[in-house]
């Protein structure tokens, strides 16, 4: 028997199966979030991949934004417990989680039980989150998944002074016409989102060590861009966008009496 | 076939909610009644001394209270966009300031739609700074707009302490008496000071009254859903020196006395999981949703700060005691370590396992010290909170899922720490 954790997000849903004893059997992940059609793929997405049989999930709890609206699910839990439980996982020392999802961006403390004692969200403004950073990919014409890379060839970080997601974008196409290099304008949209991102972390408080999760962690730009500005070095796990779906499958196999 | 929709009956209203109704009508019904003859009939901001006006016999309405009632019912927005669109005052204001501001220069319209609770048109302003130095502002525009005198009362800010220097309350001492020599001149009254006096000591035995209940409620559980003092709390606004207030806390008192006896609560019959305070001002417009979603997690706001603004305390006939409390009423008139400390303080008395914080976007003074009062709560009382965006009367603010999220969030960590605890 499995249980499954099923992250919804504002961009992309992500599932993780395991196992009795606690072990990753298949992790699926699409881009399409809450709203769209994004639960229903990647249900089937993770069935289809791990040739499991719904008869064989023994429990389903799922978490993000979308979470209420899955019919298959037997629970739910919040994005902050399950990010939690998740990096944990993966980390077993982090005691700082930095998560950017696509329109939250949390900073979550852990004690030394790993039981989380204050957690920070942001306003209600996408500055700082992924959705920030899939406008200003699109303003470029480049895929989000190439901002990281591109970044590295930056020469200089153009200073992106305007955080508002909308009037950023007109900001980056007057440097556009300005003929800046569209890495050096990538690398300043990374320092935009890190100063946004860090002065969030640093109002909830920083213990080492300290981890980024969530899908934009895989953009090395933004990793490096953070760790320059709390000036310290950021774990990043090669599953960190399952986090969530990983704490929500440990969750449900807590709730099933698996300890 | 279309679906029959299951239609719940209305739940009663207790004795003491219906008496609140009534009075509120009947304030309403007066200020109307006195407008209509061409008699003086005032707008005031919420911690004025009402005592001078109640004394005199002239109707007052108050404009916050107003625009919590008309945010409530989700009747405030065109009065906002008229506000912001044809008056051009800019978002970044007070709602509640908006929608009167939009409201006052509605009212004046021929033939406009009223929208109840409907406040007549003032020939007279009260204004008190003492809870917020926007009011000023707010209440000068309407004194312009209108054509009509204001009666201010300039409590002066305690910047460096909590106990007010002699001078500060010299200085409003006399502006209560420069007050009532004008007022009696505006009026055509004479000011009955035995009758003064008789208001004093009602406005004290309300006060006390209101303390008293809502002490009630540390009980565990709770007699009381914590959001029915938002409701209780407007008897002290509106009706600070009446004896109809005093009926009613008395009512009030004798209901939850009677839930205390019989095991039950206002709250209802889903049981009391977790016990959390509330800071800032109610989420006028969303407060339907923020129960019923408390009540989804077991979560009762047993106790907030705001429904104690009004606990104005002196002892009658000492005019310079009076002064003083009401120079230092409102919670921003203290710092924000005295602030915390109190908050502190009401935490654990009222057994409270989290702290829940409206950041309103609205009110810039309560929003100052909000995520540094989270740091000193946290370490005083160490509980967890959170803080959520809101409006006291902007519905464009607030967002379901984000309050939901981070409500459930703050009930994981509550429920891990109960756990750890056993």
């Amino acid at each position: 028997m499995y249980v499954l954790g099923i992250d919804i997000g504002s961009t992309a849903s992500k599932a993780v199966a395991m196992t009795m004893d606690k072990k990753i059997y298949a992790k699926a992940v699409v881009s399409h979030g809450t709203g769209a059609i994004g639960p229903k793929q990647v249900y089937e997405k993770i069935l289809s991949e791990s040739k499991l049989e719904k008869s064989e999930l023994k429990r389903i709890l799922v978490t993000g934004y979308g979470r209420f609206v899955f019919d298959d699910a037997d629970s739910q839990k919040s994005e902050i417990s399950c990010h939690a439980k998740g990096v944990l996982y993966l980390s077993p020392d982090v005691r700082t989680i930095i998560d950017i999802g696509g329109q939250d961006v949390k900073a979550i403390l852990l004690n030394d039980k790993g039981m989380i004692t204050n957690f920070v969200m942001n306003d209600k403004c996408a500055a700082g989150t992924g959705r920030f950073l899939d406008n200003m990919a699109k303003v470029l014409n480049v895929k989000t998944h190439e901002l990281g890379a591109l970044s590295e060839h930056a020469t200089e970080v153009v200073n992106i002074s305007n955080t508002c997601t909308v009037f950023a974008e007109s900001e980056v196409i007057s440097q556009l016409s300005k003929n800046v290099s569209v890495e050096n304008l990538i690398a300043g949209i990374h320092q935009s989102v890190a100063k946004r991102v860090s002065s969030l972390v640093y109002r909830n408080g920083i213990v080492k060590e300290v981890a980024l999760s969530g899908g934009v962690a895989l953009n090395k730009g933004v990793v490096k861009a953070l760790s320059e500005a709390l000036k310290l070095e950021i774990i990043v796990h090669e599953d960190c966008q399952f986090s969530g779906a990983l704490g929500a499958a440990l969750f449900a196999l807590e709730e099933i009496g698996q300890k | 076939m279309s679906e029959v929709k299951e239609v719940k009956p209305k739940r009663e209203l207790p004795l003491s909610r219906i008496m609140v109704n009534e009075q509120t009508a009947q304030v309403y019904a007066e200020a109307w009644a006195a407008s209509e003859k061409g008699e003086p009939i005032g707008w005031s901001t919420a911690i004025f001394p009402q005592e001078l006006c109640e004394t005199f016999g002239v109707p007052l309405v108050y404009p916050e209270n107003n625009a919590a009632s008309i945010s409530a019912k989700k009747l405030g927005e065109p009065f906002i966009e008229h506000a912001e669109g044809h008056m051009r005052y800019p978002i970044n204001i007070c709602s509640y300031a908006r929608l009167n501001l939009g409201m006052a220069d509605k009212i004046i319209e021929p033939g406009w739609e009223k929208v109840e609770p409907a406040m007549p048109v003032p020939t007279f302003l009260c204004l008190a700074n003492n809870s917020c130095t926007q009011l000023m502002k707010w209440y000068e525009n309407l004194s312009r707009n209108l054509n009509i005198p204001i009666f201010f009362m300039d409590c002066l800010y305690n910047y460096d302490e909590e106990e007010p220097a002699p001078h500060k309350i010299k200085y409003l001492k006399k502006q209560l008496e420069n007050n009532i020599k004008k007022m009696e001149v505006l009026f055509n009254k004479k000011f009955d000071w035995d009758k003064f006096l008789e208001v004093q000591k009602r406005s004290q035995i309300n006060r006390k009254l209101f303390n008293e209940i809502v002490a009630l409620n540390a009980r565990k559980p709770s007699p009381m859903n914590g959001f029915d003092l938002f409701n209780y709390m407007s008897c002290l606004v509106l009706c600070r020196g009446k004896a109809s207030t005093t009926r009613i806390f008395e009512q009030l008192k004798r209901e939850i006395e009677a839930h205390i006896q019989n095991g039950t609560s206002t709250y209802g019959s889903t049981p009391e999981a977790y016990r959390v305070h509330w800071e800032g001002i109610a989420c006028w417009p969303n407060l339907g949703f923020n129960l019923k979603t408390l009540r989804k997690y077991g979560v009762n706001c047993v106790m907030n700060g705001y429904v104690t603004a009004w606990d104005v305390a002196y002892e009658p006939g000492d005019l310079e005691g009076m002064a003083k409390a009401y120079q230092c009423s409102s919670t921003n008139s203290f710092s924000t370590s005295s602030i915390m400390d109190m908050r502190t303080k009401s935490i654990e008395a009222f057994g409270c396992e989290g702290m829940l914080c409206h950041v309103n976007r609205s009110c810039k003074l309560m929003t100052f010290h909000i995520f540094v009062g989270r740091d000193m709560i946290e370490e005083k009382a160490k509980i967890p909170s959170t803080n959520f965006d809101g409006d006291q009367s902007d519905t464009r603010v607030f967002s379901e899922a984000q309050f939901e999220t981070r409500l459930q969030g703050l009930v994981e960590i509550m429920k891990a720490n109960k756990e750890a605890e056993l």
